[in-house]
């Protein structure tokens, strides 16, 4: 599970170019990495493909830190699974 | 097929900064397949560039988002209101000049659509061939 917090690391620093160091999981998106909501969508997007699942849009409003990704994102892997 | 008449419905753009002439093809929310034809006409090449006229790859992309508009409005209802479009993000190669006389096919498929924003890849070709293509990104605020 470790793994899926340092994969998503990894993309979300890609999407705001970043340093993958800078994102802690407490980091808040807006106020301390200046995300917007293009690149929220674009993240959601991102983790949509790299794990082949779907999470509804209204979900993008949790999209605060990286840690609440990483459980929106397992949540909606073990719904597939 | 969607004529200009029909087109100008769905887009907020207007002369001289429309840039797609016909919709071939639309399928809400799967794929647009839209054609601009680029005429030795066009303004832009007196000056882009004196004796080399080329079209220029911002309005390649432009050509593109609009393209994308018109995918997004098929599939939002309440893209139905007077909405504007802004480009959040553009990751488009260009592959092939752009020339007078050119008819540019572009194809647009999404990646992701919300209610109020879309990421979608684009294609543009000229006759089969790829001249420019990547993903664009871009929110949907109303007026």
């Amino acid at each position: 599970m470790q793994d899926i917090e340092n994969e998503i690391r990894n993309l979300v620093a890609e999407i705001i170019e970043k340093d993958p160091s800078e994102i802690k999981p407490d980091s808040r998106f807006v106020e301390d990495l200046g995300v917007d909501s293009m690149m929220a969508l674009e993240i959601l997007a991102g983790i949509e493909k790299k794990y082949k699942i779907a999470i509804p849009e209204e979900k993008l409003a949790e999209f605060k830190t990286l840690s609440s990704i990483v459980d929106i994102a397992k949540t909606y892997l073990s719904k597939n699974a | 097929m969607l004529n200009y008449e029909e087109i100008i419905k769905m887009l907020p753009q207007r002369y001289p900064f429309l840039m797609i002439d016909r919709v071939l093809e639309l399928e809400p929310g799967k794929k647009v397949v839209a054609v601009k034809n680029v005429s030795f006409n066009e303004e832009y090449f007196t000056g882009h560039f004196p004796g080399q006229p080329i079209m220029p790859g911002v309005l390649i992309i432009e050509a593109m988002a609009q393209a994308s508009i018109v995918l997004f409005y098929g599939e939002n209802p309440s893209a139905k209101k007077r909405m504007n479009y802004y480009l959040g993000s553009v990751k488009v190669r260009f592959i092939h000049p752009v020339l007078p006389g050119d008819q540019l096919k572009i194809i647009v498929e999404p990646i992701k659509i919300i209610s109020g924003a879309a990421i979608v890849k684009a294609q543009a070709f000229v006759e089969e061939k790829e001249v420019a293509g990547g993903e664009i990104s871009f929110i949907a605020k109303e007026v």
